[in-house]
């Protein structure tokens, strides 16, 4: 029954030695891979899910040591030299990255970029290479690929890229293609189409591919066996069925129950309107300077009107530039708007600087990435406080502290932390002092940018959680901007889908999600929440 | 809802991302040895001049341009004959000259009585001083003796890196040289880190028109020849010590103002920036509290790299005459005269050249260092 195995990995060990000792990142994995097999990798964020296969592929950073056994069809990988490792990747085993904006070289044509490995490793002459890479950009579903063969990468959006990055991996003809969460950065109708496209791609040329991802969702619609990584180690392998059916380490239950869950109970029917916009106009001038009069004009937001009522929650969805970030900073006056925004009954549409400084206090913001949204130089408390500091300039400081530790352990934080500095806190971590930092001020509204996406998903569902107890004890009202339909529906009462800077649909979330009106919500829908199968024929011998 | 408090088993105070940086840095040996370098030469050129022995504007007109030695000056070989020919004068019948440290002695004998007044045909010479007459026991010489000895104290000086072409000691000079090169280096560094971080953090942050203008100016200032400059400056102001470091400061500043303008550009569109902005923190304390911290990395780097390059500057105009004035002298001003002495006196360009070029490395050893500490991509 069981097929020759492709990719045999026994006892694999990756450490890496850093400022505070060595630390070990892979602690002896056991993998096996058959061809025409799918096993997907899973697990958090520093689960050494993607050290195991750099250390696989001899990518390791350069203090990075790999130990034990990979062997690639007997042929042994770990301590062989680059010679022997590149007659082996890039042609037998390759590899997509997660982020299809950096891993194409800019100032190149894709052209260029995808001909030039094949004449170099295969000795093609460069007119049958062309006509190769003009295949291959056909294989993965480039429309018209005799002229987009000559584009340059910042022509194509992010999905055309990664397909341009998985015909550059497919060009050798591998039997082992590795991909690292190549779908993360990617929006939710695209993410289905590339998936879509590698289980083809699969069907059709009968490779291997170890997907490494954090998204279970994807993995029972795409893998043959699940290996569950965690701290480094393999705590769970079985056939995506019989996983999905049982899981049998806790983990891996936790794992799956950490889909967001539960609703929101509404607002009641008479609150009030607390932020109100109306026609709300953003329009970003590009190019224009001292000598050039030529001006384009980019309108990001297009007649939005809002109703946020006081301790309602309104989800705004979309895919990435549908202008959902825009919409709530115009709502916050943090970008120059056209139109009616009123808060509290007051408008704030011409309001300068100084007029909203005081109303900053009752508007707050928090941002998607947790790594960038905290100053890299100031300690938690200083970056907790500093709106204490601006808005009551008067408070002493051991008040202030006071009120530190007060809202850090409110966030679900050790009081004791104010004294460290972000970069010693994990992602979900950093978030809470991100919320913390919105919440000192006691806040009327919060826009919720993203909050979750950068976060593994049991932590979503903790920061999630957070979130609601935070409303419900403080009657806070939210505007959640996300493209996540999972969180989204666990956190919002109304829904608000934007698509190229349009409202297109809005209502109540289960009438959204129920019975999506618009072509666009339904496609929506159908990306992030179906069910199927990407593949029809499991490769399972 | 899920606690997950953070374990008390941390320290409570953290490391900040320059006390990181810090630990990098020391692990980093080159940088540690410049560092180390340049605390040594900070400290000769502030106590240096001193403990030399000699004045740095001293002139030995006997000493000129005498080549870098272990030995005291007058040499040994060369006293006896001085001695002697100072004594003929006196004549009387001389035996033999011994040298011993510092004194010099010799039996004399005379047909008459010995004159106490040819000592002063010893102290004539510049080398003896103290000239006396002993008997031969030791003693003082006895009236009427026709023989005795005669001692003279020799003034030997040590020139360890010899003497530049007045007749002035080098060691002290290239003291006093490093003193006024580190010192100039310095001080239009921070001239031109105060100014060039205030102007481009606010052109940067304001952005728009303002930037717009504010960049333009430093545009124009650009254009303006340095030696220019400086000439204007010294028709202006008179040849003066502080307008070398204003001069200096005045044109590094734009370089400054550049690279933190950059800085300042992507760091306003960082979320905590953003962050910053939402909290209502005014744009003063935006710029002070959250951009210029975090521009601070490269503009360190720069600095040590600056501080080289002012140096350099300095012996430019130095050596065109803008710049420090005789006798006070500085390691580029020194290098200029050993130049001109190549052929005929090396240690002249050898010895200030060796320490500037010291200097130097060790500055961008630093330099090198502090930007792979403070490179976040390292950590």
């Amino acid at each position: 029954m069981e097929k020759q195995s492709l990719l045999k990995v026994r006892n694999l060990r990756v450490e890496f030695s850093t400022n505070d000792g060595v630390v070990e990142a892979v602690k002896g994995i056991d993998l096996d891979l058959r061809s025409n097999e799918t096993v997907a990798i899973v697990g958090e964020s520093g689960s050494g899910k993607s050290q195991a296969m750099m250390a696989i592929m001899g990518l390791l950073a350069a203090n990075g040591r790999a130990s034990g056994s990979a062997s690639y069809r007997g042929q042994e990988l770990i301590g062989l030299g680059e010679s022997g490792l590149n007659r082996i990747r890039g042609s037998k085993i390759t590899m997509i990255f997660q982020e299809p904006m950096t891993s194409l070289d800019p100032l190149y044509r894709i052209g260029r970029q995808l001909v030039e490995p094949m004449v170099h490793h295969r000795g093609l002459a460069a007119r049958a290479a062309r006509a190769r890479a003009i295949e291959l950009l056909e294989l993965v579903g480039i429309p018209d690929p005799g002229r987009r063969i000559d584009s340059y990468p910042h022509e194509l959006s992010g999905g055309q890229r990664q397909r341009v990055m998985i015909a550059m991996a497919l060009a050798n003809e591998p039997d082992v293609l590795i991909a690292d969460e190549p779908t993360t950065a990617l929006d939710v109708t695209i993410q289905a189409q590339i998936l879509t496209l590698l289980a083809d791609l699969q069907s059709k040329l009968g490779m291997a591919i170890v997907f490494i991802t954090h998204d279970l969702g994807i993995v029972r619609r795409f893998a043959d066996r699940v290996y569950v990584m965690r701290a480094g180690e393999v705590v769970e392998q079985d056939h995506t069925g019989s996983l999905f059916a049982n899981p049998s380490h806790p983990y891996t239950r936790m794992l799956l129950a950490a889909q967001p869950t539960g609703r929101k109970t509404p607002p009641p029917p008479d609150s009030p309107p607390l932020l109100e916009g109306r026609d709300v106009n953003v329009t970003f001038r590009i190019g224009g300077g001292w000598f050039s009069r030529s001006v384009d004009e980019l309108r990001a937001v297009a007649n939005a009107s809002v109703s946020l009522r006081r301790g309602q929650t309104i989800g705004i969805v979309g895919e990435s530039g549908s202008g959902k970030s825009t919409l709530g900073r115009a709502l916050l006056r943090l970008v120059p708007s056209r139109g009616t925004i009123r808060f509290e009954e007051r408008d704030i549409s011409d309001a300068d600087k100084n007029h909203m400084r005081p109303l900053r206090k009752r508007l707050q913001l928090v941002f998607q990435d947790p790594f960038g949204s905290l100053s890299p130089r100031m300690t938690v408390g200083q970056i907790v406080t500093e709106g204490l500091r601006v808005h009551m300039p008067k408070m002493p400081a051991h008040e202030r502290d006071l009120r530190a530790s007060e809202v850090l352990r409110e966030v679900g934080l050790d009081p004791a932390v104010a004294n460290r500095y972000p970069h010693e806190f994990s992602g979900g971590q950093r978030q809470r002092i991100a919320i913390a930092r919105a919440m000192i001020l006691k806040p009327g509204v919060v826009v919720l940018d993203e909050p979750t996406s950068a976060l593994d998903r049991s932590v979503q569902k903790q920061i999630v959680d957070l979130l609601r107890d935070l409303q419900s004890a403080h009657g806070l009202s939210y505007l959640f901007i996300s493209h996540d339909l999972a969180v989204v529906r666990a956190m919002a009462d109304y829904i608000i889908v934007m698509r190229a800077g349009r409202l297109v649909e809005e209502g109540p979330t289960d009438a959204i999600f129920d019975s999506p009106r618009e072509d666009y919500t339904k496609s929506l829908m159908a990306a992030a929440l179906d069910g199927t199968p990407f593949r029809n024929t499991p490769a399972r011998a | 809802m899920s606690e997950t408090t953070l374990s008390t088993a941390l320290p409570p105070a953290g490391r900040s991302l320059g006390q990181d940086a810090w630990v990098r840095l020391k692990r980093n040996k080159a940088a540690v040895a410049s560092a180390i370098v340049l605390m040594l030469l900070a400290f000769a050129g502030i106590v240096g001049p001193y403990l030399a022995p000699h004045p740095y504007d001293r002139i030995y007109p006997q000493y000129v341009r005498t080549p870098a030695s272990l030995e005291a000056y007058p040499r040994k070989d060369a006293i006896a004959p001085a001695f002697m020919s100072a004594l003929e004068r006196a004549r009387v019948q001389i035996g033999e000259i011994a040298v011993s440290g510092t004194t010099v002695r010799a039996p004399i004998s005379s047909d008459a009585p010995l004159d106490p007044r040819i000592v002063r045909y010893v102290d004539r010479s510049d080398l003896f001083s103290n000239a006396r007459l002993e008997g031969l026991d030791g003693k003082a010489l006895t009236a009427g003796a026709t023989s005795g000895t005669i001692v003279a104290d020799v003034h030997r000086l040590r020139f360890l890196f010899g003497t530049d072409a007045n007749g002035r000691d080098l060691l002290s000079r290239i003291l006093i040289g490093i003193r006024i090169s580190l010192a100039i280096g310095v001080l239009a560094s921070a001239m031109s880190l105060l100014l060039g971080v205030a102007y481009g953090a606010i052109a940067g942050y304001l952005g728009g028109r303002i930037d717009n203008v504010m960049m333009r100016v430093v545009d124009i200032l650009y254009s303006l020849p340095f030696i220019f400059f400086v000439i204007l400056l010294v028709v202006f102001f008179g040849r003066n010590f502080v307008l070398i470091f204003i001069a200096i400061g005045c044109t590094e500043w734009l370089d400054m103002a550049r690279i933190v303008r950059g800085q300042t550009l992507t760091l306003k569109r960082q979320e905590y920036v953003q962050a910053a902005e939402a909290l209502g923190v005014p744009d003063a304390d935006i710029v002070r509290r959250h951009i210029i911290p975090n521009a601070l990395g490269p503009v360190v780097v720069f600095v040590t790299l600056l501080v080289p390059k002012a140096i350099l500057l300095e012996s430019l105009l130095s050596f065109l005459g803008l710049g420090v004035q005789e006798p006070l002298t500085s390691l580029g001003l020194l290098i200029a005269e050993g130049a001109s002495n190549m052929r005929g006196a090396a240690w002249l360009l050898i010895y200030p050249a060796v320490t500037l070029t010291t200097m130097l490395f060790a500055l961008n050893f630093l330099g090198d260092g502090l930007r792979d500490a403070l490179d976040p991509k390292d950590r």
